[in-house]
């Protein structure tokens, strides 16, 4: 059978066409981004805008970090996510395992899921208006602490259906045989079920961090200083400045973007699950 | 009730005693808010009881509508424009690219918008449309299409067009992920009998990929719309809900009630509004997700 003209010229001729254009529109702006986070001060102010920076320099970056001291901000973000990380995987796995592993009714465990997922939908700036009087009136304003309870919140529904994910695939036996053994439910959970449910738990880790890494919202209102700020909130008040510094914007463009980048190469099995709370599996 | 208890199995007891703590906790965090939002926006600001006044001044403002028709626009630009994109090129890899590396290549070059802070996104998207320095007028100057400076985040449309441009950017690859990874699921077979049958690629589209998208469709509305109804970090970046309230969709309208104005009653009204829309909206699709619920 002779395959239509289509098929062997034209088709592979518009796939090239549309791979090639979707890498102009997203590779261009990342390298706009990061060739504007290589200019000098004295580049910026040239009449012409020049599309390759001519004397390339990282001053941009020491201004952000150390002469804005924004790495106190680096490190605000570092504590906040991993502790966002730490609390949520830890109240996840409270609720998902007695649902996976333990014998509780149906309902219960259709009940719960539905109400992680219903969480999902929640607004944010609904929940901020009376999460900020509770942080003001408890005397947590500006502190860290305040943005680990709300992040590890409004990541348990992501947590729990990952998580849920996870253990149901692995088989109640192994476990059952440990029990057998003579080993106590703590025992097994510890050096059976944990183990083998180490990738996915992780990746779930890696996906929360990333997700707070990025939250924005929450940190601008609930914090003023660099005591507690985190990146995103610093990346912010170089952009609504009144003369805006561009290479300086820029590099905490990039700074931003980094490390969740790096993450997600770790990661990149399961972000498209975690994004779908499960449906989707990448084999 | 002791009785009940009693006539447990261990393992039930165990589990009912991890689940109790943990989800009351859980319960406790989620109710306060909800309760003290209510409260907030039944009075004034010192606290005195008022009834309903916050909610009339807050729907007798037109500039919540104003918010609710931006809103609305963005969502009914970005997400046909996602969906329709994402499904082309999920349709087109699938059809044409055969080798598993490039394959490989193109999942990963597409999960990476979806890591990347909004924040750090809004900053690109300055460096774009931005007057002066913005590198879409140099662009358009070089290749001699326009030579005069546009002022994209000047013009009401044009904002908002920027502001979802933004948007299209960073969430089409999700789409494109999602149906991409449902088109695996397609078997050969049932493609292969339609092509020896001498059906056309549109056919082999409308007859059978549809049938296994279909659940996908949902979903990908269902997570995209819980998103795009909370937009606000890289439209705050970007125009900060201008020019004049062209992009201020309804995050960042509440943002400016509660935080600009310091008017937490009807910030307070809003919000209960807003959740209660918001649960109505969950409740409908809810219920035609295809999630594994056992």
């Amino acid at each position: 059978m002779r395959r239509p003209l289509t098929a062997v010229v034209l088709r592979p001729a518009l796939a090239t066409l549309a791979l090639g254009s979707a890498g102009v529109l997203y590779g261009f702006p990342l390298y706009w981004l990061f060739v504007t986070s290589l200019k000098s001060k004295a580049e910026l102010f040239a009449t012409t805008v020049h599309l390759v920076p001519h004397n390339p320099t990282f001053a941009a970056y020491s201004s952000v970090l150390f002469e804005r001291g924004f790495w106190v901000l680096l490190k605000n973000s570092v504590i906040v996510c991993f502790s966002t990380v730490v609390v949520t995987l830890v109240v996840g796995m409270l609720i998902t395992y007695p649902i996976t592993r333990l014998p509780v009714p149906a309902r219960l465990r259709v009940g719960i899921l539905n109400w992680a997922l219903s969480l999902r939908f929640l607004p944010p700036i609904a929940v901020v208006i009376p999460y900020f009087a509770i942080v003001r009136t408890v005397q947590i304003y500006d502190q860290p602490i305040a943005l680990i309870g709300i992040y590890s919140l409004f990541n348990l529904p992501f947590a729990i259906w990952m998580l849920k994910g996870f253990l149901t695939e692995i088989p109640l036996e192994l476990e059952d045989a440990a029990l057998v053994d003579g080993a106590t439910r703590w025992v097994a959970f510890w050096r059976v079920l944990l183990p083998l449910a180490a990738p996915g738990v992780m990746a779930a880790g890696i996906i929360i961090f990333t997700f707070a890494w990025s939250e924005f919202l929450f940190a601008l209102i609930l914090t003023a200083t660099p005591n507690a700020q985190t990146f995103p909130v610093g990346v912010q008040g170089l952009v609504t400045q009144f003369e805006i510094i561009w290479n300086d914007m820029a590099a905490s463009g990039v700074i931003a973007m980094a490390l969740p980048l790096i993450l997600m190469v770790i990661g990149r099995k399961y972000i498209v699950a975690g994004l779908t709370f499960g449906v989707i599996r990448e084999k | 009730m002791i009785r009940a208890w009693r006539r447990l199995s261990r393992d039930e007891r165990l589990a009912y005693l991890i689940l109790l703590p943990a989800l009351g906790a859980v319960f406790v965090v989620v109710t306060i808010p909800f309760v003290l939002v209510i409260i907030q926006s039944l009075s004034t600001e010192d606290g005195t009881f008022v009834g309903s006044v916050n909610y009339s001044r807050a729907l007798g403002n037109p500039l919540l509508y104003e918010a609710i028709r931006a809103t609305g626009v963005y969502t009914l630009i970005v997400l046909p424009i996602e969906i329709l994109l994402g499904l082309g090129f999920a349709l087109l890899v699938h059809r044409t690219v055969r080798r598993p590396g490039l394959r490989a290549s193109i999942y990963v070059l597409a999960i990476l918008p979806l890591v990347v802070p909004p924040v750090a996104i809004g900053v690109v998207a300055r460096l774009i449309y931005a007057p002066g320095y913005g590198v879409l007028n140099v662009i358009l100057d070089r290749i001699g299409i326009a030579h005069q400076e546009i002022n994209w985040l000047g013009d009401p449309t044009l904002a908002m067009l920027a502001v979802a441009s933004v948007d299209v950017w960073q969430w089409t690859p999700f789409v494109y992920l999602v149906l991409f990874s449902g088109l695996q699921t397609v078997p050969r077979e049932s493609v292969e009998a339609a092509q020896i049958d001498g059906a056309s690629g549109w056919a082999q589209f409308r007859y059978i990929d549809l049938h296994y998208l279909r659940p996908l469709f949902v979903l990908i509305i269902f997570f995209r719309l819980a998103d795009v109804l909370r937009v606000f970090d890289h439209v705050f970046i970007l125009t900060g809900g201008g020019p004049g309230t062209a992009t201020q969709l309804l995050s960042l309208y509440m943002y400016r009630v509660e935080f600009k104005f310091f008017d937490t009653g009807q910030a307070a009204a809003l919000a209960v509004v807003v959740l209660v829309s918001f649960s109505l909206l969950y409740t409908l699709i809810a219920r035609v997700l295809p999630l594994e619920r056992a």
